[in-house]
C-alpha cells in the first residue's frame, strides 16, 4: 500500500515537470523578439518589450529562462504588469473572494445532482427519466452567459434589487446582520448559475453509471435471491455506482480556476477567474502563465488525492 | 437444376438475416426507438442543410440575402418590420421585409444568422476534425503498440539523472545562482531516484509507447482548457482558424482515450491476428481493422465534441475572442447583441435560441448513439 502510494506520488512528479516546461512556453508564444513588434499595434511598445524581457529573463539561455521563471514565481520576485504586486498574494487574494462561491455551487450540484441521477436511473424511461433528460441536456446547451443574462434581467426589472459584485456598495455600514445577508444574496444567483451546467453534466454520468451496475451479474443474482428491490438497488446497487464519484472530490479542486471565467466576468465578482481574464486583457503576463500553471498544479494535486481516495474505497486498486 | 435451387437459397436469405442482426444494424434499431435521440438527429440534418444552402445564398459578389450590406436608417428594427422609404431600393432586403430583424448598424440579422449557420458550424466540425484526428493516432498507436518498450532501461534515466547532476554542479561552480539551476538540480534527483528504483526493483521498467502517451493525455489534462484556449487565443490573435485549431488541439484527450480502450479489446480478436499473420503492417492494421471497429465511440465523443466546440465558440465571443468580424457568427452575433438587451431583444433571443436547439440536437443525437452502441446502457 505504502509503494502504490509512493509510485504514484512520484508519477505525479513527472507530470509536473512536464507541465511546468508546457506553462513555460505558454512565454514563448507570446511576442517577445524585437522584430515582431508592430509599429501598428498600440498595445504592444517598446517599453513594454522592455518589461517583458526582464520579467522572463528572455537574453539568458533557455534553461535558466525556465529555472529563473520559477523560482522568482515562489520567492515572490515575479510581479504582475499591471500594479507590480507579487503575484502569489496577489492570485491567493483573488481565490478567497471565489471560495464561497465554489464553496456553494459544488454544494447545489452534488445536492441536486445525485439524486435526480439515481432516481432517473431507477425509473428509466419513464416520464420522469424522459424529462429530466430532456431537462438536463436544455441546461447543457444553453450558452451560460445568454442564460444569466436572462436572469439577471428578470431579478433586476422585478425585484429591483443588486445583483453584481461580492456585496451591494454601502451596506456594510447597516451593520453586520443586513451585510452578511447581502452577501449571501450576492451568492445566489452566480453559484445557482453556475451550478446548472454542473448539476446536468454530474446527473447524466451518476445516471449512466447506475444503469451500468443496475445490468450487472451481482445486482441480478442479488435480485435471484428474493431481495426487496430497494435493499438491491441502495444496498447493493448504489455504493458500487457512486463508487467513482468519489474520486471527484479530489478533481473539484482545478473547477476552483478553469471553471468560473464566465460566470465572474458576467457578475463582476473579483475572483480568480476574472483575474485571469483581466489579466489577458491586459497582456499582464506573469499573472497568465503563473494562473496557468497554479492550476495545472492544482489539478494534479486533486488527481492525486482522488488516487489515493480510490484506493482506500476500491480494494483492488491495492493490489 | 442448379439455377432453381440458387433463387430457392436466395428466397430464404432475408428471414435469416433478419434473426442474426449485425452489431451496427443492432444500434441502429435501438437509436431509431429513441425519439428524442431520432429528432435530435433531423435537426442537425436540417441545419446542415440550412448551413450549406446559406453558403450558396449569402456569399458572392450580389448574394440573395447580404449579411454586410449596412443601413442606418434602419438601425434596430424588430422582426418582420418593412424597410424604411430612406433605404434605396437596391439595398432592401430580398424579402421585402427583415425577417428577423436588423442590429445596430442595420444589418439583416436573418442573413446574418443564415451566414452564421455554416461559420458556427464548420467552427465544431473542423475543431472536432483536427481533436478526433489527433486521438484516433494516439489512441491507436497507444492501444496498437502500446507494449512496445522504449529503450529506456533504469541505468539509462538514472545515469542520465547523474549527469544532469554533475552538470548543476559544474554550472554552479562557474558562478551560476541558485535560481538558475535549482529545477535543474530537481530533475536531476528526479532522474535519478527513477533510475535507482527501477533497478532496485528489478521490475521491468514500464516505459512504453502506451505510458507515454498516457502521461501526455495526463499532462494536456491538467491545465483547465477553456482557461488555456482563452490564454493561446490571447496571445496568438483571434481568427477563425486559430479558434478552430486551438479548440481542436485541446479537445482530444477524450477520444483518445475511447479509441485506446476500444483497440485494447479489439486487439486480441481473431481478425487483427489474422492480418498480423499474414504480415499486414502496423499502420494498416490499425487503419484498416481496427478504427472502423472502433467508430462507435468515436462518433458518440465527436457528436458531443460538435455541441462542446459551438458553444466554446459563443463562450469566446462574449468574452470578445471570438471570430471576428466580417464573418458572422451565431457566437458574435449574441455577444454583440447583448448591448442591446432591453431596446432590442430579438438580437440575443434568435442566435441564443439557435444555439439552444442546435447545440440540444448534439447532444440528444450523440447520447442517442452512446446508449444504442453501449450494450450495458441498453433495456434488457
Amino acid at each position: 500500500m505504502l509503494t502504490f502510494v509512493i509510485r504514484t506520488a512520484w508519477k505525479k512528479l513527472w507530470t509536473l515537470f512536464f507541465v511546468s516546461i508546457i506553462s513555460f512556453g505558454v512565454i514563448h508564444l507570446a511576442p517577445g523578439s524585437p522584430s515582431q513588434i508592430d509599429p501598428l499595434n498600440p498595445r504592444f511598445t517598446r517599453e513594454q518589450l522592455q518589461r517583458y524581457r526582464a520579467a522572463f529573463d528572455l537574453d539568458r539561455p533557455l534553461p535558466v529562462q525556465y529555472s529563473r521563471f520559477y523560482w522568482k514565481l515562489f520567492t515572490g520576485e515575479l510581479r504582475s504588469f499591471k500594479d507590480n504586486q507579487p503575484v502569489l498574494p496577489k492570485i491567493w487574494g483573488r481565490a478567497l473572494n471565489s471560495l464561497p462561491l465554489f464553496l456553494v455551487s459544488t454544494v447545489v450540484v452534488w445536492c441536486y445532482a445525485f439524486p435526480l441521477g439515481i432516481a432517473a436511473a431507477v425509473r428509466r424511461n419513464s416520464t420522469f427519466d424522459k424529462l429530466t433528460t430532456v431537462l438536463v441536456f436544455a441546461l447543457i446547451s444553453i450558452p451560460g452567459f445568454y442564460l444569466s443574462d436572462l436572469a439577471i434581467n428578470f431579478v433586476v426589472q422585478r425585484l429591483q434589487v443588486d445583483v453584481f459584485g461580492l456585496e451591494t456598495f454601502g451596506r456594510r455600514s447597516l451593520g453586520w446582520l443586513p451585510w452578511l445577508m447581502d452577501r449571501a444574496w450576492h451568492l445566489v444567483l452566480p453559484s445557482v448559475l453556475g451550478a446548472a451546467g454542473g448539476i446536468a453534466v454530474l446527473s447524466r454520468y451518476v445516471r449512466s453509471q447506475m444503469l451500468e451496475v443496475v445490468s450487472s451479474d451481482y445486482v441480478r443474482t442479488a435480485r435471484a435471491k428474493g431481495l426487496p428491490e430497494d435493499g438491491v438497488l441502495y444496498d447493493h446497487a448504489l455504493a458500487n455506482a457512486l463508487l467513482p464519484f468519489v474520486t471527484m472530490f479530489g478533481l473539484l479542486l482545478p473547477g476552483l480556476i478553469g471553471g468560473s471565467v464566465i460566470f465572474e466576468t458576467i457578475f463582476a465578482w473579483p475572483g480568480i477567474g476574472r483575474l485571469g481574464y483581466e489579466a489577458i486583457l491586459n497582456r499582464d503576463y506573469p499573472v497568465v502563465v503563473s494562473l496557468g500553471f497554479l492550476a495545472a498544479v492544482l489539478t494534479l494535486i486533486g488527481t492525486l488525492i482522488s488516487d489515493l481516495l480510490y484506493m482506500v474505497v476500491d480494494p483492488r486498486i491495492r493490489l | 437444376m442448379a439455377g432453381a435451387v440458387e433463387t430457392a437459397g436466395l428466397a430464404a436469405l432475408p428471414r435469416v438475416a433478419r434473426r442474426s442482426l449485425s452489431p451496427g444494424r443492432l444500434a441502429w434499431r435501438v437509436f431509431l426507438k429513441n425519439r428524442p435521440a431520432v429528432a435530435g438527429m433531423a435537426v442537425v440534418v436540417a441545419f446542415l442543410a440550412l448551413a450549406l444552402g446559406g453558403l450558396a445564398l449569402t456569399k458572392g459578389e450580389s448574394p440573395v440575402l447580404d449579411p454586410r450590406e449596412v443601413r442606418l436608417p434602419d438601425k434596430l428594427r424588430p422582426p418582420l418590420a418593412r424597410p424604411s422609404p430612406a433605404v434605396p431600393a437596391e439595398s432592401r432586403p430580398s424579402l421585402g421585409i427583415y425577417f428577423l430583424g436588423t442590429d445596430e448598424l442595420g444589418r439583416d440579422v436573418f442573413a446574418r444568422m443564415i451566414e452564421g449557420t455554416f461559420v458556427s458550424m464548420s467552427v465544431g466540425f473542423v475543431a472536432v476534425g483536427i481533436a478526433v484526428l489527433i486521438g484516433c493516432i494516439l489512441g491507436g498507436i497507444a492501444g496498437h503498440y502500446g507494449r512496445a518498450r522504449l529503450p529506456a532501461p533504469a541505468w539509462i534515466v538514472g545515469g542520465g539523472g547523474l549527469a544532469v547532476l554533475v552538470a548543476t554542479g559544474v554550472a554552479v561552480q562557474r558562478g551560476a545562482g541558485r535560481s538558475d539551476v535549482a529545477l535543474w538540480g530537481a530533475l536531476g534527483v528526479l532522474m535519478l531516484g527513477t533510475g535507482v528504483a527501477g533497478m532496485l526493483l528489478r521490475r521491468p521498467f514500464a516505459l512504453t509507447t502506451d505510458t507515454v502517451i498516457a502521461g501526455l493525455i495526463d499532462v494536456m489534462l491538467c491545465f483547465p482548457t477553456f482557461f488555456l484556449i482563452l490564454t493561446v487565443i490571447a496571445v496568438l490573435k483571434p481568427s477563425i482558424w486559430n479558434i478552430m485549431i486551438v479548440i481542436g488541439l485541446t479537445n482530444w484527450e477524450g477520444t483518445a482515450r475511447f479509441v485506446r480502450a476500444e483497440i485494447l479489446s479489439l486487439r486480441e480478436q481473431e481478425f487483427v491476428q489474422a492480418a498480423t499473420a499474414m504480415g499486414v503492417p502496423g499502420p494498416r492494421t490499425i487503419r484498416r481493422h481496427l478504427l472502423p471497429n472502433a467508430v462507435a465511440p468515436v462518433l458518440v465523443s465527436a457528436t458531443l465534441g460538435i455541441a462542446g466546440a459551438i458553444l466554446t465558440e459563443s463562450a469566446l465571443s462574449f468574452l470578445g475572442f471570438g471570430v471576428p468580424p466580417p464573418d458572422a457568427t451565431w457566437g458574435n452575433i449574441i455577444a454583440d447583441g447583448r448591448k442591446y438587451l432591453r431596446v432590442a431583444p430579438w438580437l440575443t433571443l434568435v442566435p441564443g435560441t439557435a444555439i439552444f436547439v442546435l447545440v440540444l440536437a448534439f447532444n440528444l443525437f450523440g447520447e442517442g448513439l452512446r446508449e444504442a452502441f453501449n450494450p450495458k446502457l441498453r433495456e434488457g
